[in-house]
């Protein structure tokens, strides 16, 4: 801005700031650098990982800025806004341009024509020319307008004037995808379940930890593994009906890929293990004496004689250097009159410190197959969808499709012949102007230009 | 037919270092012979190149565990060096400027060299990566690389023969926009490789977007590749700086393609053990 002209006003002045390409470039380079920040500093990880790796003072600087969730930190978000407001008024700025562009009366711009880049001759005085000029310039480029040059006509037609739109076509597809990201943000949700083989669940828990009823319930009827002839798995798959009331409402089969959808809730294949089912064991009394428990897992088992016992946790195999090898269960006891006390059961034959004045043997172990399902529920994706495949167009329109002007200017040349000019101009993609030009020469008749 | 298909990619590395070589005298001895014999031998190259590729396709189904070679390191650098060919010998033959052979065709044949230290055995896919939307997001994505990767040869090729100086010439002005046409079809490339990679992460973990390092990476290179596309809206924007920012560019790609394998991890970290 120059010295003698007045300042803007102040609003003014930002609409500007926000309107300019410049922001842009510089908007996008700024998310790209800062992305980088999140890609060498491992993210979402708790605390003790960044203390180890940079320190207690390196983790508060981290912690204290958001370096540890970088994408979702406020000032993150916040240039994604400032670069969505950028988008917005950018493309309002513009639109009001492209609109006079279009808008131009074509009978004011055959009177502007621009320098020709192209002339010959044809027989015939122009006005026997003329019409079949004005029919090869609409059928190779559109709907022609009229005006007079000292004597000489100029047509002029416009064809592919929409594609200036593409740009909008794309600016417009990443406000769309970014409402869907903030859809999927508030309303959306995802955790995951684990399902015994022939089990049930109705609620899930969610990646915060929390259960979320779904509403309806979810049987894993079958669930299968198979395997390449290497032991590569090659496919896991689940077999699951969807009950409402009671009552099946939904069969459907989940493998990695290929989710299932109920109510608009996904449900993926995603892992699969064993639980425990139950559990033999042998009480062991001070005395010597014996007696064989059945435990089930998830239950307060009620024992003969009035005891009660629980299963607390389980792991299918630990290894203890060389001192044990094998499941082990830990359990809560409770006598016909005492205090429930914890015990751990090991296998038999092995001298494991044991608290309290019982000890516990494993006997027999029962475990059954459980799949494990991630859960989403997103409201926002098929507006993903939609912002991608509209980006996409837009490129394609922007890039590929451009708006041609073509002016023919027919006069006489004292000879009884007519002396055609052609004139373009075009937005951008000189080549297919010239190839449109070159088109129409030649079905004008004129000769090659060589051999001029 | 798994041991021919390899044989093949053997003689196939090269010929694209023949092709390189042929390419190379081209441009110093400005020998028009140079040229004719570098493009036979590239396309050549891309003829046998197609052929062993689909030879390994119809030996992963032979062995029972059939599907696309798009599946690790190995196969997306042999793909790369396919894709590097065909966009190269597109350009070829409709500008008929050889010269940029001498910088396009050695890329295609170092992505080659590097597949030949890698373990070529056809290996059965996870269960994860059994979908068509890899086939769709490999291709994409390495058809986007490719037309980085030219644009950058065209970049180096811009600085290298001091076009720089004088950008205002039909040569500079030529170049200049053949490195905006190759970013753009690789712009349009990416993104799509970019949406393909989403649908098929959507449908395998149900997320569409989970910014792993391999993901994030991709971003970056797209913004970087946006911005390249709005400094042509500013002045000043075209020519060296243009030349420069190709690079630049090509340099992001080459990072999220490797530099994220080997140094960070992710969901695409496959491919280091590949």
């Amino acid at each position: 801005m120059s010295q003698d002209q007045p300042r803007k006003p102040f609003l003014e002045r930002i609409w500007d700031f926000f309107a300019s390409v410049k922001l842009s470039f510089f908007l996008l380079l700024l998310l790209a650098v800062l992305s980088i920040a999140g890609t060498l500093i491992p993210q979402k990880e708790s605390a003790a990982v960044y203390v180890r790796a940079y320190g207690e003072a390196g983790w508060r600087f981290i912690s204290a800025i958001g370096l540890d969730d970088l994408y979702h930190a406020p000032w993150f978000v916040l240039i994604m806004a400032l670069l969505a407001a950028n988008l917005v008024i950018c493309s309002i700025n513009r639109l009001s341009l492209t609109m006079r562009i279009l808008g131009k009366d074509p009978a004011d711009e055959a009177n502007s024509m621009r320098k020709p880049k192209d002339s010959f001759t044809l027989a015939g005085e122009p006005g026997a020319n003329l019409e079949r000029a004005r029919g090869v310039l609409e059928r190779l480029v559109g709907q022609s307008a009229q005006a007079d040059d000292q004597g000489r006509t100029v047509l002029f037609a416009q064809r592919g004037g929409w594609s200036r739109f593409g740009v909008y076509v794309v600016h417009a597809s990443v406000l769309v995808i970014m409402a869907g990201a903030l859809v999927g943000n508030f309303w959306g949700y995802s955790g995951y379940v684990n399902i015994p083989v022939g089990g049930s669940v109705d609620h899930i828990t969610l990646h915060n930890g929390r259960p979320r009823p779904l509403g309806f319930t979810l049987r894993l009827d079958k669930f299968n593994v198979s395997f390449y002839p290497n032991g590569m798995p090659s496919e896991y798959r689940s077999e699951v009906t969807f009950l409402e009331g009671g009552k099946q409402t939904h069969q459907a089969s989940l493998i990695v890929n290929d989710p299932a959808e109920y109510h608009g809730i996904d449900f993926y294949q995603s892992s699969y293990g064993n639980d425990l089912k139950s559990v033999e064991l042998q009480l062991i009394r001070k005395n010597g004496s014996k007696q064989d428990l059945t435990l089930e897992a998830r239950e307060i088992n009620q024992l003969p004689g009035g005891a009660k016992a629980a299963i607390q946790g389980w792991r299918e195999r630990v290894q203890m250097g060389g001192m044990y090898d094998g499941p082990v269960i830990r359990l809560l006891y409770q006598g016909p009159k005492g205090e429930p006390q914890a015990y751990t059961a090991f296998k038999p034959g092995v001298n494991m410190p044991q608290s309290g004045p019982l000890r516990f043997e494993i006997l027999k172990v029962q475990t059954e197959a459980y799949s494990g399902l991630q859960v989403k529920y997103d409201p926002g994706v098929w507006l993903i969808w939609v912002g991608c495949s509209l980006m996409v167009l837009g490129f394609f329109i922007a890039f590929y499709f451009s708006h041609r002007k073509v002016w023919l200017r027919l006069g006489p040349t004292g000879k009884g012949r007519t002396k055609v000019e052609i004139a373009g101009a075009t937005n951008k993609n000189r080549q297919s102007l010239a190839r449109l030009q070159s088109r129409l020469r030649h079905e004008l008749g004129g000769s090659p230009k060589e051999a001029e | 037919m798994e041991a021919l298909s390899n044989q093949i990619l053997v003689a196939v590395t090269f010929a694209f270092l023949a092709a390189s070589v042929l390419y190379l005298c081209h441009w110093a001895f400005k020998s028009k012979v140079f040229g004719w014999a570098a493009s036979g031998v590239t396309w050549a190259s891309l003829a046998v190149l197609t052929l062993a590729i689909i030879l390994r396709w119809v030996a992963s189904h032979q062995m029972g565990i059939g599907h696309a070679p798009f599946s690790n390191l190995f196969e997306s650098l042999v793909f790369f060096s396919w894709t590097i060919a065909v966009i190269y010998l597109i350009i070829e033959s409709t500008t008929w400027m050889r010269v940029i052979g001498a910088f396009a065709v050695p890329l295609a044949f170092l992505s080659m060299l590097y597949a030949l230290t890698l373990d070529p055995a056809i290996k059965p896919l996870l269960p994860a990566l059994k979908s068509n939307w890899l086939i769709a997001h490999v291709i994409t994505c390495f058809l986007g690389y490719a037309g980085f990767a030219v644009s950058a040869a065209l970049g180096a090729m811009y600085l290298a023969t001091g076009l720089s100086k004088d950008p205002a010439s039909p040569r500079a002005l030529v170049l200049d926009n053949l490195i905006y046409q190759t970013v753009v079809v690789g712009f349009i490339l990416l993104t799509a490789g970019i949406v393909t990679g989403s649908i098929w992460a959507n449908s395998a973990w149900g997320t569409y977007w989970s910014w792993d390092p391999k993901e994030t990476w991709s971003l970056i290179t797209w913004l970087v590749y946006a911005s390249l596309l709005h400094s042509r809206f500013m002045r000043g924007w075209q020519g060296k700086r243009m030349a420069v920012f190709s690079l630049v560019g090509f340099a992001c790609v080459l990072f999220t393609y490797f530099g994220v394998n080997l140094l960070l991890s992710g969901l695409h970290s496959y491919a280091t053990n590949g």
